[in-house]
This record gives structure tokens, sequence and C-alpha cells, in this order.
């Protein structure tokens, strides 16, 4: 086989192209059943009382009552009802199914319904942490005494929705007195631990497998848990087949997104550099808390992003409020703080008058500097040559002195990040514990038994060719199923840039072990499971260690052009260079970098959504606007190599990554055409408009 | 209820249906075709893309009516054709296809736009597909790939 | 009980309509959207629909000496490479909507559904377009303001039709379009702008400013316009304040999930003003 990287056809992509591959909403059963959600309309209230109608032969409605064990979606934190039972605390909360052969029926008893309400107090601040965390690096209560003077500023994200073109959705079976699930799914194993706990039921008795997932970016991680088991305790009731699929402005109304956030930062400053911060980052965790404490432990872990600062104060809150709860998307808390950091650089080098680039560099993270968390960076920084490469292909210097000019609206931005792969601190050993299963059979053809999930991110044509290089066999002879719980072991959930480095690496270890012990036409099966490398330690109380074991880290070049009339942006080129350890195949990782830098660049100018009175007010594709390919610009992308040793073939994590520096770049770039700063995003023309008015520099 | 006749990938069709249902729902409910997909159903992100006497259109918003005497292809029909292979070589290619769900709409739009112009610049292919949301590739090695058909499939459009 | 109707001919359409009870359905693009139902299910109109977009008879480009007449059933794919559109409603349906809606929406759809934000109005205000309306007792003929009447609002009658638009050919020295939307394409108006007008020998001849998205309907106003006719660019630009306060009184935007009041009255206002620019 050639180097690893080098790209072969995508395993699934005929399949796709050709219109063949079976998506959830494409699949049926004869004697299927539909069901449609029953919501609040309330942001927060107390259910009087539900009135429904007299169903009709053959329809069901299923509510809290139905389920036979805990009327909690197993998360992170468990405080998600599957069903309101006397409470409501988001519009939208699901609070029945109704279930039936006919829609036509099943739609006109959902508007029969009658569910009478008391109102309650909803609060829309963020003022009620329900999640507190700190913590500090070196002192920096001395660090602020010594300095020569404090800067602080504000920074203020607003939502972002993952899009997925696939809306969510379920079909579920129930033989033999097994359920048997199929979704669009990133975590097959949580589904199905979620389904266990809400049946309090034997775990052979749930059977969760993946259908081909039309997208996800994190908005399938914990959300279908929910849908997982609201069609449980359906399928128990009835029996029967059904399905249970999103239309869009449901998808959009009621299913997790990016935190909104408010950040201060401030800096501590003396003799030109900074030497302390003190960050708080308060993060809206709408309803329910569910991920959100994930969330915010990325969040204040990326405080420092790729700059080290010897003495950090360090928080954040996880804020409840009568809104849709939020959740995981790609980034899961970095874009947030990363944005707020990035832009703090900059604000502080204009405050003091000093040029932006060096002043930067002077804090650039550097091999064997501590981490925000007191952790060590172990692994050679490639960051100086990869800024150096950005700013030449983008000629950044150049350009910045240029459109300094207020007359050109034009304008270049540079974001330097990185992103932790695979859980936050222990997360990994403790609580995901790994296990994958290579399996060879007698006709020769070894499959790779996991749960990660191929969500377009190519995981399935990367761990085969993991597989099949360790192996030394042609590609065709390695065999990735969607992963079925009933088949597969718990490789942990498709998240947290994991898939490539964690699984990666488990599938490459069995695959050098299958290799040794490899015996013609028989049947072998070789277990492998995640072992903490032993330099890793972590102190979760305190949020001291290495929080992840290694870094992926990347630069964005982005240029824009603000019309002077109407103040719109056109975003003209994005150039970026990424150190994701080894590429696994070239083509894979530069379409997560094209897409994710879309998603990242979008973030920060583009997409809006807002609520009132916690009712959402872009909810579907025409009011939640996403980049098309006329939005989308041209982009200049290159890898650098940096092999990190415990990574199959020394691959890191690239999902996320490729996200995560997108907003503060275009916000940079934006902020240098109007010459005006910039701390809200998505910087739409609106809030220029307002900037302009109102700000002084 | 008046009956409906149209072609669909080269054969006739007759249907006795309420004319207002979606061209999409026939298509994926009652006659079975799913490589049309459903991503948003207000004619915004162009999964559900058919060719109507080869243009593209959006069969979520189209009601059945509206496609009374018309030649329908989808991509079930489209994917015999020798423009197809073109494509789809270009798209794998050009590592054009990730979650894929909106990539039978993609191959719609692309043939589309290719029979009304078969050597477009970058700005036609971006202009030609501005219908099909894309949230996986940013959309770049889609550009790639309809650029490369365009090359490779020389007077096939 | 009435039933839906795909006519053969015009003539028949018309006679369906006659009873009154029949809602004309074009391309859907709007209609199918606003009533739709759960994934399906048909949509939810109110009253039976005559599928009128099969009607060749209503689909044509034609012109003579003064005027293009445009039928009503003719696609705005059609239309943006005819070359007979007029080169101004040809730049505004250049970026409606994305090539999939256009091959199969109408003008006279975007005329009805008389969305304050309905893109092609720019230009037909613009153009002094004319709508007619045709039943099985007679045309009328209409100007585009006439026509509609509020948001979603129109002076059709339930037996009538749009069976044609008229665009009067005007040449202009200078035209200036801006849509803001969301984003670069596919997008729905936040605020539009088109400016028309002929200097001859630094005089104003001729000149129109049209807006949508700032108002209940789209606003020309064409006694403004009027006193401005005749003077001087230079005059005109030494105190376009004055300008901008006339217009400021109709610009009365509304705060909405696309945008909000300032942003839509400032940069409608910033168009005008640059447009004038110019004119010098
Ligand atoms: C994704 C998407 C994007 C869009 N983008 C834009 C955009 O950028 N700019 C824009 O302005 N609009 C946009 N629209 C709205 C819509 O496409 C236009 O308004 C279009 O012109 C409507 O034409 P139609 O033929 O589809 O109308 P239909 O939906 O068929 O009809 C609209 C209304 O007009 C009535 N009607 C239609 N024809 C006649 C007739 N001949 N006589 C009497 N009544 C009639 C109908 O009864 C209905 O009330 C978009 C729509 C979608 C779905
Ligand atoms: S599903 Fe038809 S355009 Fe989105
Ligand atoms: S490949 Fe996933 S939406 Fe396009």
């Amino acid at each position: 086989m050639p180097d690893i990287h080098q790209s072969v056809p995508k395993i699934d992509a005929k399949e796709k192209i050709s219109g063949r591959m079976t998506y959830v909403a494409d699949m049926r059963y004869d004697d299927m059943l539909y069901a449609k959600t029953v919501r609040s309309s309330q942001a927060h209230a107390r259910i009087r009382s539900v009135r429904v109608p007299t169903l009709p032969e053959g329809y069901h409605v299923v509510d809290h009552r139905d389920i036979p064990g805990k009327n909690v979606v197993k998360m992170i934190f468990d405080d998600w009802p599957v069903f309101a039972s006397d409470t409501v605390h988001h519009v939208g909360e699901p609070i029945m199914l109704v279930v039936g052969p006919d829609k036509r029926i099943v739609q006109t008893l959902v508007d029969a319904i009658v569910i009478d309400y008391e109102p309650l107090n909803p609060t829309f601040s963020m003022t009620d942490s329900v999640v507190n965390y700190h913590y500090d690096k070196g002192d920096p209560a001395s660090a602020f005494k010594a300095a020569d003077t404090t800067v602080a500023y504000d920074y203020e994200t607003g939502y972002q929705e993952q899009a997925y073109i696939e809306p969510q959705g379920f079909i579920g079976t129930y033989d033999d007195e097994r359920i048997h699930l199929i979704g669009s799914i990133q975590a097959p194993y949580y589904v199905k631990n979620a389904v266990i706990d809400t049946m309090a039921c034997d775990p052979d008795a749930i059977r969760v497998v993946q259908a081909t997932v039309g997208g996800a970016f994190g908005g399938k991680e914990e959300f279908p848990s929910l849908m997982g088991c609201q069609l449980a305790v359906a399928l128990n009731k009835i029996k029967r087949p059904i399905k249970l699929i999103y239309e869009r402005e449901e998808d959009m109304d009621v299913t997790t997104k990016r935190h909104p956030s408010k950040t201060r930062i401030e800096g501590a400053i003396k003799e030109g550099r900074i030497t302390a911060l003190r960050i708080h980052i308060g993060i809206d965790g709408g309803a329910f808390i569910g991920l959100s404490g994930v969330v915010l432990s990325r969040a204040i872990i990326a405080a420092t992003s790729a700059y080290t600062v010897d003495n950090l104060d360090v928080s954040g809150d996880v804020y409840k409020t009568n809104t849709v709860p939020n959740g995981a998307f790609r980034g899961f808390g970095a874009p947030q703080m990363i944005y707020a950091v990035e832009m703090f650089f900059h604000h502080v080098a204009k405050h003091l008058n000093v040029d932006v680039h060096d002043f930067r560099l002077k804090h650039l993270a550097k091999q064997g500097n501590h981490t925000s968390t007191s952790g060590l960076f172990r692994d050679p920084i490639l960051m100086p040559e990869m800024i150096e490469r950005a700013c030449a292909m983008s000629d950044y210097h150049t350009k910045r002195k240029a459109y300094a000019n207020p007359e050109v609206y034009k304008g270049i931005g540079m974001s330097w990040f990185l992103h932790g792969c695979g859980f936050t601190g222990s997360g990994e050993a403790e609580h995901i514990k790994a296990k994958i299963k290579l399996e060879k059979l007698p006709d020769g053809l070894v499959y790779l038994r996991v749960a990660a999930v191929d969500m377009g991110q190519g995981a399935k044509t990367t761990l085969m060719k993991v597989a099949a290089k360790t192996l030394d066999l042609p590609l065709e002879r390695i065999r990735y199923e969607n992963p079925d719980t009933d088949l597969v072991p718990d490789s942990g959930p498709t998240v947290a840039s994991r898939t490539a480095m964690v699984v990666g690496g488990l599938v490459a270890r069995a695959a050098t072990k299958l290799k040794k012990t490899w015996i013609d036409d028989e049947h072998q099966v070789i277990h492998e499971q995640y072992v903490q490398p032993d330099y890793v330690r972590w102190n979760q109380d305190t949020f001291t260690g290495d929080a992840y074991p290694a870094y992926s880290w990347g630069v964005n070049v982005v240029e824009v052009e603000v019309d002077k009339t109407t103040l719109e942006v056109e975003v003209k080129h994005i150039w970026s260079t990424y150190d994701v350890g080894q590429s696994l195949d070239d083509n894979i990782v530069l379409g997560q970098a094209d897409g994710g830098t879309a998603q990242g660049v979008a973030y920060g100018y583009l997409e809006v959504m807002r609520h009132r009175e916690g009712k959402l007010l872009h909810k579907n594709m025409t009011d939640y606007v996403i980049p098309t390919a006329v939005d989308m610009a041209k982009t200049t992308t290159e890898l650098y190599n940096n092999p990190f040793a415990l990574g199959p073939y020394g691959a890191k994590g690239a999902g996320e990554l490729t996200l995560v520096g997108g907003a503060p770049a275009v916000a940079l770039a934006i902020e240098m055409a109007i010459g005006k700063r910039v701390h809200a995003i998505p910087a739409t023309p609106e809030y220029l408009m307002e900037v302009l008015h109102h700000a002084n520099d | 209820m008046p009956t409906i006749n149209f072609t669909l990938n080269g054969k006739p069709v007759s249907l006795n249906t309420d004319p207002t249902r979606r061209f999409l729902d026939v298509l994926r409910e009652e006659l079975t075709l799913t490589g049309p997909k459903e991503g948003c159903g207000e004619g915004e992100c162009g999964a559900c893309a058919v060719l109507i006497d080869g243009h593209i259109t959006n069969s979520c918003i189209l009601p059945l009516g509206n496609v009374s005497g018309r030649e329908v292809m989808t991509i079930e029909g489209y994917r015999e054709t020798k423009r197809y292979r073109v494509l789809e070589e270009a798209y794998i290619a050009e590592g054009a296809v990730q979650c894929g769900i909106c990539i039978p709409g993609m191959i719609i739009a692309s043939e589309s736009l290719l029979a009304h112009n078969p050597h477009p610049t970058d700005d036609d292919i971006r202009i030609g597909l501005s219908g099909n949301l894309c949230r996986c590739t940013g959309y770049n090695m889609i550009v790639r790939a309809v650029k490369r058909a365009a090359t490779r499939g020389k007077g096939l459009w | 009980m009435v039933s839906h109707v795909i006519p053969k001919t015009y003539a028949e359409a018309l006679t369906v309509l006659k009873a009154g009870n029949h809602r004309v359905i074009a391309g859907g693009t709007d209609m199918m959207v606003r009533h739709r139902a759960w994934a399906g299910l048909p949509p939810l109109f109110d009253k039976p629909v005559l599928f009128a977009f099969t009607l060749s008879e209503l689909k044509y480009v034609k012109e003579d000496e003064q005027v293009i007449c445009i039928g009503a059933m003719t696609d705005l794919e059609t239309l943006l490479h005819h070359e007979r559109t007029p080169a101004l409603l040809r730049q505004v349906i250049a970026i409606m909507a994305s090539p999939a809606i256009r091959y199969v929406s109408t003008l006279a759809g975007n005329i009805v559904n008389a969305s304050p934000a309905a893109d092609s109005l720019l230009a037909l205000y613009a153009l002094d377009a004319q709508v007619v309306l045709e039943s099985t007792s007679g045309k009328r003929i209409l100007s585009i303001e006439k026509t509609i009447v509020g948001p979603g609002k129109t002076v059709l009658h339930d037996d009538e039709m749009v069976a044609e638009i008229r665009i009067p050919k005007t040449r202009f020295t200078h035209t200036m379009f801006r849509k803001v939307g969301g984003r670069r394409a596919d997008a729905i108006t936040k605020i539009g702008f088109v400016g028309c007008a002929t200097v001859n020998e630094g005089i104003i001849r001729d000149l129109r400013l049209v807006f949508n998205a700032v108002a209940p309907v789209v606003v020309r106003e064409k006694s403004v316009e009027a006193l401005h006719v005749g003077h001087s660019v230079k005059n005109v630009l030494s105190d376009t304040d004055t300008l901008m306060h006339h217009y400021s009184e109709h610009i009365k935007p509304i705060d909405d999930q696309r945008s909000n009041q300032h942003y839509r009255k400032e940069a409608a206002l910033r168009l005008a003003r640059h447009f004038l620019d110019t004119l010098a």
C-alpha cells in the first residue's frame, strides 16, 4: 500500500452519489406506524391537565406514564426528562408522542390535544448558574498586583445551529421482546445505555444500529438519546414498527445548538507582555444541563488557545435558562473561548500600540511550556513555520499594511489555535474505556468491529486504510459496517476528534497483533482496549494536569471586503495551515478543513439565531442562513506532518480543529476593514452598522 | 381526481392521486424512489432535486399537478447515463462526498448546469449550485468536481 | 364537491375560475411552502387549486415598439436569459432564489404573493409595469402600484387571474440595483433598492427610486421624484438631506428575524444616497 496520506476513493462514495445509500428516512416496514411529538408551547409552566381526544382504533399516545424505568435521558448530567411530566421548561419540550398508521389522523389528533398550562416565571438571562468551574495557573493575584497596567474587554457569541442537511430520525421495531432502534446517530452506545435506563431492562433487550448519517457535527451526539428513549417507550407499549423523523422546522426548533456565550477577559500587562489573565466565560445551557458542563470544561481549558500565559485565573458557569437545551457542536466550547482570546490579544496589542503580530508571537506556546492547566506541551510545536507559511501564502503582511487605509474597506485577519484531541482529562480512561474488536473470517475478510460512526468525515475509509496498511492487505479485504451494538463493542462515541487518534490507534494495535498471529482459513478475533498513556495525569477537581494527550494546531487567514454602503461582508479567500499529526488521507483531511472552516467562518459573520421569550426566530433553512457555494470563499490549505507517537501512523484529531479558528479570523478581518473593534459575533451588517455609529475605535 | 401523466426516467407514468401532493412524496412513497432526499421541505436545500424537462427543480415544493405532461428524471434514471459516469468519477476523484445527503441533489444540479452551460467558469458553477446546500464540504471540492467533469466529459454536454 | 383542476387551455382555466372557488397556483414556490403540512401529507389549501403553470398559452415574451409583454406563466429562468427582458429586470431575477426555484416560478406569482420583500417588484415598480388581469368577463389593466395594496394583498377578484405583465420600454442613463440578503445567493431580501435616472447635460430628466422590505408595500414616491426632475444633479446633490428626509417618512421598516428597523432604514437611505452620488 502506498503512503497512508495518499487519497483513495472513499469507501461509500459511489453508493452516496448514485442515491443508492439508505438513510433512516428511506427505510420502511410494511405495518409501520408514524410518531409525532406533542410539545410545550410555553417556556416555563406547570401542566394542569392534558386532554386527549378519544383515540381511534390503532392510535396511541405515549407519555411519561409509559416509561418503565427512569424518566431521564442518561447523558453526562442526568437532568433531561424523556417526556415532560408536570412542568415544562422550554418551548418545544416533548410531552408525548402520538402514534398511528395514517399520518393525517395522527396530525389531527396532535392538533386536537389540549394542554392547560399554569404559567411560571421563565428565565432568559444568564443569571442562574448550575455548573461552576474554576482553576488557577501560577499566581495570578501577584501578577495582577505587579502589573504595569490592566486591560479588560467583553466578548459575546451567539447560537449556532449544526444544520446537518439530514434532520434527526429513528425507525424502530419490536421483535422477540427486544427493542431494535435504527437511527441517524453519532454515538450508538450513548443511545443504548440511555434506553436501558429508561426501560429499566436487560442490556441485551436493546439493539441500536446506526443508519448512514447525513451530517451530524455534534448535533447527533446526545440529542438522539432523547429520541431513542421516547421511541423505545413507544415500541414497548405498541409493539409495532414506528418511524420518528423530524422535519426541518421541528429539528431546528428543539434540537441542541452551540451555546451562546459571554466572556470577560482581564489581562495584566508588564513590560509589554501579558503576565496574567483573569477570564470568565458564561454559557447559556438552556433548560437542561445535559452535556453543558463538559462543553464548559473544554471552553475554559482553551483559555489561552495557542499562547502561553504563566498566570491564570479561569472560571466559567453554565446558566440555566428556559430555552432550548444547548449541547455538542463541533469544537465543543472551544470556538467561543478561542474567539474571545484571539480578539483579546489583538485588542490588547492595539491598546498598547504595538505591532499585533510581534505581540502575539511573543506569547506563542512552545514545546516544553506549561498548558493552561499546568500540563506540558510535550510534542514539537510547528506553529512558527505554519504561521510564516500562512503569512506568505496570503501575503498577509503586505495586505495588512495596505488595508490599514480606512478608505479601502478590506481586511485580513489571522487566527492561531489548537484543539485538544480526545476526551478532556481522564474521560477516555475513566468514562469511555474504549474497546474494539478485529474479526477475521475464514475467507480472509477482516471486519472492524468498532462503534465509530462515519457521518461523512471519512471514518470508515481512514480506519480501513489503517487496518489494511498494518495488515498489508488490499483495502477490499477490510470490512466496516455501520455499527450495530449486537456486533461491535463500545469504542466510544464519535466525538471530540477522537476517532482517528484513539479508535484508529486501537485498530492499528489490533491489526499488528492479528498480523503476528495470522493463521489462514481460521476465524480469529482480536480485542483491544484503550490504555491511558502513563504520562497523562489529570485532576478533574482542580483542573490541573494534561487535559489532552495531544494537540492539533492550526492557522487561518481570512480576507474580506466590506461593502461601504450596506456593510455586507464578502469573504474573498481563506488560507490555512494545519498540523493534524499525520494525515490518514489527504482528500479527507482537506475535506474536513474546507467544511470546518466554512462553518467556523460563517459562525463569525453569517449565521444568526436568536430567540424571543424562548421562541426561536430562525427555525428553518430560509431564516437560518448557512453559506451557499457562492458565499464560501476559495481555500488554500497546507498540511504539516508532525506525527504523534501514540496515534495510528502518527495521526491526531482533525475534525474540530478546522472549525475553531474561523470566527476570530473573519472577525479580525472585518475589524480591519471597518476600523472598529468587533466584540460580538456573528458580525452581521446590522451589528457593524451599530458599531460604526457607537464605538469609538 | 384528474389523471396525471408524465414520463419518469424514460417510462410513462399515469397516476390517479391528489395533484396537490408534493412530488417528492409521490416519488419516495408511491414510486419508492428514495434517491431524492428531504432536507428542508421548503425549496431551500436542493436535496430533493430532480430534472424536469432537463431543468433542476426542487420536488419538495413541486405539486404533482405541475408535472403533468413533463419529462422527469431522478437520480435513479440519471445514474444510468454516460454523463453520470463522468460526474461520478469527478466527485470521487476530487473528494467531494462527505455525508452524502446533499450529493444526489448536487449531481442533478451539476447536470442541469452543464446541460445549459458546458464550459462554466468557477463563478458559474457556484451560482449553478447555489440552491443546493451542503454543510459538510464547504463546496470547494464539489466545484472542482464539476469543473473536472466539464473538462473530461468533452462533447457529452 | 369542487376539486382541483388541471386545465388544458387558458379559456378553460378562466371558465373554472368563474365561480370564484379556485385558487390559481403557478410554480407553487410560494404556495406550496406557505401551506405545507407534515411531510408526506398534501398541503393544506383553503380552496381547490387551479393548476396554471402548464398553460403554454401563457408562456411568452412579446414586444411591440413601446411595450414588452410577458405571459403570466413564463418562468423566471426563461426571463433571465430572454433577450427581450429589460436589463434591469434581468439583473433582479439573476439573484432571485436559485436555479431550481427560477425554473418553476413566475413574475405573476411574485406579484400576487405581494410580499414586501419580493424582488421582481423593485424592477416592476421602477419600470412602471402594468398587470393585465383577466376573467371571463374581460380584462383589466392596472399599474403595479394599483395591483398591490398590502402585504399579501392585491385587488384581484376571485374569478380573475394575471394574464400578462406589460413593461414599457424605457431607457435610462443610470441604473442601480442592490439586494441585501442574509447571504450572497438564494436569500430573502432584508432590504432592496433600485435607482433609475436619466441625466442630460447635468439635468435630471427622470428619476425613480424604489425600495423593498422597508414598508408594508414596495416604496416608490413619484411625487418626491417629481420634485427633483428638471433640477441639476449638482443642486440635488448639494442637499440630499432634504431628499432623504422625504423618504424617511415612507421608509418604515420592521424588526424581524432577518434584520432590524435601524439597519434597514439606514442601509436603504445609504443606498439611495450612493445612487445619487453616481449621477454626478
Ligand atoms: C427557496 C426559495 C427562495 C426564494 N427566493 C426568492 C427571492 O430571492 N426573491 C423573491 O422575490 N422571492 C423568492 N421566493 C419566493 C417565490 O419563489 C417567488 O415569489 C415566485 O415568484 C413565486 O412564483 P410562483 O409561480 O412559484 O408562485 P405561486 O406559489 O404559484 O403563487 C404565489 C401566489 O400568486 C398567486 N398566483 C400565481 N400566479 C397567478 C396568476 N397568474 N393569477 C393570479 N394569481 C396567481 C397564487 O395564487 C399565490 O397566491 C423564494 C421561494 C423559495 C421557495
Ligand atoms: S428538501 Fe426540497 S429543497 Fe430542501
Ligand atoms: S456531503 Fe454532507 S451535506 Fe453535503
